[in-house]
């Protein structure tokens, strides 16, 4: 297929049925639609190309910077869309909870403001927003800004009830499905797919899913922070049910690694939410001799959650390692293997050892250079537990002394290297603190 | 009515076991009058000790300075100046808090001066060897010439700092992190200026650190300022100066509300109750700054999060752990790395479950004839437990005159009302749920108000009684107690030696 710009892959995505032996549901036919799928690779493809395509294209190129509240997929789509027009991209968020799309944007070109916390010392007559100085800013005459309000904009809306929703329909030999199944964030494509399908058969049954109120899933609102939502009318949803970041994770799992559908948690969620309904309606339904379908979005991909997963399920990213390493030292060994010296006996090595031993400070280099012993080398903890992992990175006739801050990394140290043979590793006793502290001497860079 | 809305508080089991002695907190009401102020010193001690094992676990050192304003009481402030002196100081931000400070023990060397400081302030500090945070040249300035004038040994400063965003601008190249305005310190841009100035001043002051004090629950923005901080140092070194430590203010924050489900459900209420979903759950439909625009719920919540599990020393730990954006190394490992002492000033959070406040329940009535829900006057006004002032929503606990009786009809919604005649007069404007209804006689306990709560606002308007504040003790299975001004932590309260 051949393409004058990448604007025009925007949408057509297609619909995948699941293999029912993974969802289980005997009566219910489940479609996903592949929105992660869409050139930029997510759901906002279409919102953002929509609300601001009339504006890019009247704009003079390179003058004025497109400003949008988003920490994620719009925010993505918009930077691409920005910089094709040679205009700026400016994301106002709280905060980036999820740090890839951050470094993603930047690599972008975005520039990201972060509104500041709640305050401590709290002055409730003070309720002025930092949003309120996001409008004004946004207000204030010959600004360039392009707000393309994704909270409140109605083109957010049709860019599904044009795209999406009608895509759905087709794909469904022009009928509509009985049930439809959307995680609630703008409720751009919520209500915009709502709408379409309703058109076709008033029973579509719409369910909405919102994040739990504690928990955290991107692109997906709390309950609470739907209301703040313009574009949010709960006359579009028949159930709200709200689903938790665990879930979330359990559906991206069974649709990664069982039905081959790259999805983020996002899409997870809608996953495991719709099963999780449709469940009881399932029952319901056998021996009616009825069937249903159903469709849920799965918005984007995973491979910027991975830090998401990691902060949630560790166990699934798990790294393997060979030989003896630092987390596989215990206390015991720590205690038997590794030998220290006080500053007094480091001070008489370092004047009176033949071969004066080598001292590895272990601390980041900017402190090193702040303050050292003279005539040591910095190799930064982690670095050095990198480096021990391929074998040790010393002649056995030299003699080592590590040093960190107050000795306790530095004798794990000296004990795993004493495992891996090194005959002669000290750990400076109390640290560097404890060398400063008895007054030794301590350089700069 | 909807099943109650309680917003019940946490209590830990000094408190618990104190609420549990209702018959003496009756006895002490109908003694000193109410409202009544409760504080527990020993609690206090044990919060500096958490603090204090967070240090332990970063193996930092530095001090835990007690922000005095957060409390009035002699009591508290005796009984830190009784822990170890390296460990605790205290924060004092006026010349009366100074001199309440020294005459409870505290001896110069544990004093950190801050805040807005006038001439005699700033002389009684260099007088007794108190460290100051600076908070602009001009102070330092005129207290170099107090020295100079005066003939008073070198003093110690701080120089705090603020406005850290626009001084990040090496490192995370795109990323503005926006930050409140403070009024007090010295924009991060301009240190240059002032550390010519404590150059200039050399005879008169030694810099032994910088501090700063952020108004923000934001763990990020805290651990960036505290980046910010570090690097700074350095360029101190590099200019000659030998600063120590960095003070990094408090706001570590307390957790009012026990359980997390009873201050989301509250919370969504309000939204609903914004919008018009369910009847309001404040004194006139107060959203606590949420408006309703044409269905949509507009403006930010006003409210201080009630429910805080990471509060007070766990978030200072957090905090310790987080990754620095431009260093790369948590703020914990990068104090230790470049040898800095770490100084905090917290107040609320280490006055946290220290006290109580206690009213009594004077008039009970429907607040209209068919309504379910009462007006509960009591025994001190809004004055007295500054929670609405500070966005604090936790419910009282009701201790009975009696032991609960047969035709309890369990629990009610009540509008707690002051004692002063003004229609303003609201202890909260929220509907409380108490578990039944109140009768005259009966004492309200509003549990851990210590900070900033029990007299931060207290006043003598239409003559009504300022509380008493009492500190009490447990010994065995009973309480002593005494007044606060009477109380020494090497006596118990009552008269016996500890």
């Amino acid at each position: 297929m051949r393409y004058d710009s990448i604007t025009e892959a925007i949408g057509n995505t297609p619909l995948v049925r699941i293999d029912p032996a993974v969802h289980g549901l005997r009566n219910i036919d489940l479609y996903a639609k592949l929105e992660m799928l869409n050139p930029f690779g997510s759901v906002k493809d279409r919102p953002a190309w929509h609300m601001a395509r009339p504006h890019l294209e009247d704009a003079a190129e390179g003058e004025g910077t497109v400003v949008e509240l988003s920490s994620g997929n719009t925010a993505k789509a918009l930077a691409l869309l920005a910089g094709m027009h040679g205009m700026r991209f400016k994301s106002v968020t709280n905060r980036m909870r999820v740090p890839e799309i951050k470094e993603l944007l930047l690599l972008l070109g975005a520039e990201i403001e972060e509104l500041p916390g709640r305050s401590e010392c709290l002055d409730p007559t003070d309720t002025d927003d930092p949003l309120t100085h996001f409008h004004r800013t946004l207000s204030e005459p010959g600004n360039t800004y392009l707000h393309t309000d994704q909270y409140f904009n109605p083109r957010n809306v049709e860019a599904h009830a044009e795209g999406t929703g009608p895509e759905i329909v087709k794909d469904l030999d022009g009928r509509a499905p009985d049930w439809f199944v959307a995680c609630v964030g703008t409720a751009g494509s919520s209500t915009g797919v709502a709408r379409v399908l309703r058109e076709h058969d008033p029973e579509v049954r719409v369910l909405g899913l919102v994040a739990h109120k504690s928990d955290f899933i991107p692109g997906i609102r709390t309950i609470d922070e739907v209301h703040q939502v313009g574009l949010f009318d709960p006359a579009t949803y028949d159930t709200i049910e709200s689903v938790t970041s665990g879930e979330a994770i359990d559906g991206m799992l069974t649709l990664v690694r069982r039905c081959g559908l790259l999805t983020g948690p996002t899409g997870g969620a809608a996953y495991q939410g719709a099963v999780r309904h449709l469940g009881a309606v399932d029952a319901a339904l056998e021996g009616s001799g009825r069937r249903e379908t159903a469709v849920f979005i799965v918005c984007d991909r995973a491979e910027s959650y991975l830090s998401y997963v990691r902060a949630r399920r560790p166990e699934l990213l798990g790294r393997a390692s060979r030989g003896p390493t630092l987390a596989t030292l215990t206390e015991e060994e720590v205690r038997a293997g590794g030998r220290s010296a006080t500053v007094d006996e480091a001070r008489r090595r370092l004047t009176e050892g033949d071969p004066r031993p080598l001292v590895v400070d272990l601390r980041s280099p900017h402190a090193y250079a702040a303050l050292h012993i003279e005539g040591s080398v910095n190799i930064v903890d982690e670095l050095f537990e990198e480096l021990v992992r391929g074998g040790l990175p010393f002649a056995k006739r030299t003699p080592v002394l590590l040093a960190c801050p107050v000795g306790e990394r530095s004798l794990r140290y000296a004990a795993l290297l004493a495992r891996m043979g090194h005959p002669d590793v000290r750990s400076l006793a109390g640290g560097i603190v404890a060398w400063r502290d008895a007054g030794a001497p301590l350089v700069r860079e | 009515m909807d099943v109650p809305l309680y917003l019940r508080p946490r209590v830990d089991p000094p408190l618990a076991s104190l609420l549990g002695a209702a018959p003496f907190l009756r006895s002490l009401v109908d003694a000193l009058g109410s409202p009544l102020n409760v504080l527990l010193p020993e609690s206090v001690a044990a919060n500096a000790e958490r603090f204090r094992a967070v240090y332990r676990r970063h193996h930092l050192a530095g001090r835990v300075y007690f922000a005095h304003k957060a409390n009035r009481s002699s009591a508290l402030v005796r009984r830190l100046a009784a822990e170890a002196p390296a460990a605790v100081g205290v924060d004092v931000a006026s010349l009366d808090e100074l001199r309440h400070a020294l005459s409870c023990g505290f001896t110069g060397d544990r004093v950190m001066a801050t805040g807005p400081k006038d001439r005699e302030f700033l002389w009684l500090a260099a007088r007794v060897g108190a460290t100051v945070n600076l908070d602009s040249v001009r102070e330092l300035e005129q207290l170099a010439g107090l020295v100079r004038k005066y003939g008073l040994s070198r003093v110690d400063v701080l120089a705090r700092l603020s406005g850290f965003e626009s001084a990040a601008g090496h490192g995370g190249a795109g990323t503005r992190m926006l930050s409140r305005r403070s009024r007090f310190g010295t924009p991060a841009g301009e240190v240059e200026g002032l550390l010519a100035a404590v150059e200039r001043h050399a005879d008169a002051v030694e810099l032994t650190g910088l501090a700063y004090h952020l108004d923000t629950t934001g763990l990020e923005e805290k651990g960036r300022a505290l980046e910010q901080c570090v690097l700074l140092m350095d360029r101190c070194r590099a200019r000659g100066l030998a600063p120590r430590a960095v003070d990094i203010g408090g706001g570590f924050g307390v957790g009012y509300v026990a359980d997390a489900e009873e201050w989301e459900r509250w919370t969504t209420a309000l939204s609903e109750a914004v919008l018009g979903g369910r009847p309001p759950l404040t004194w006139r439909g107060h959203g606590y700054g949420l408006r309703n625009e044409g269905g949509t719920v507009r403006g930010s919540v006003a409210l201080y999060p009630g429910h805080r599990p990471d509060a007070g020393p766990g978030y200072l730990d957090e905090l310790l752990s987080l990754p620095a954006p431009v260093l790369g190394r948590g703020p914990g490992t990068l104090l230790l790395e470049h040898l800095h002492d770490l100084h905090i000033e917290p107040g609320r959070s280490l006055v946290d479950q220290c006290g109580l406040s206690l009213a009594r329940v004077l008039d009970v009535r429907r607040t209209g004839e068919d309504s379910e829900t009462y007006l509960v006057r009591l025994g001190m006004n809004a004055g007295d437990v500054s929670l609405e002032e500070h966005g604090v929503l936790v419910d009282p606990v009701l201790l009975p005159r009696g032991g609960p009786e047969e035709d309890d009809e369990g629990p009610v919604g009540v509008h707690l009302v002051g004692n002063l005649c003004l229609e303003a007069d609201l202890i909260t404007r929220r509907l409380v749920f108490l578990p039944r209804l109140p009768r005259a006689g009966d004492l309200l306990a509003f549990v851990n108000t210590a900070g900033y709560a029990m007299d931060f606002h207290a006043h003598h308007a239409q003559r009504q009684p300022l509380a008493r504040t009492v500190a009490v003790e447990k010994e065995g299975d009973s309480w002593r107690w005494c007044l606060d001004e009477d109380y020494w932590p090497i006596t118990h309260p009552g008269g016996t030696p500890a």
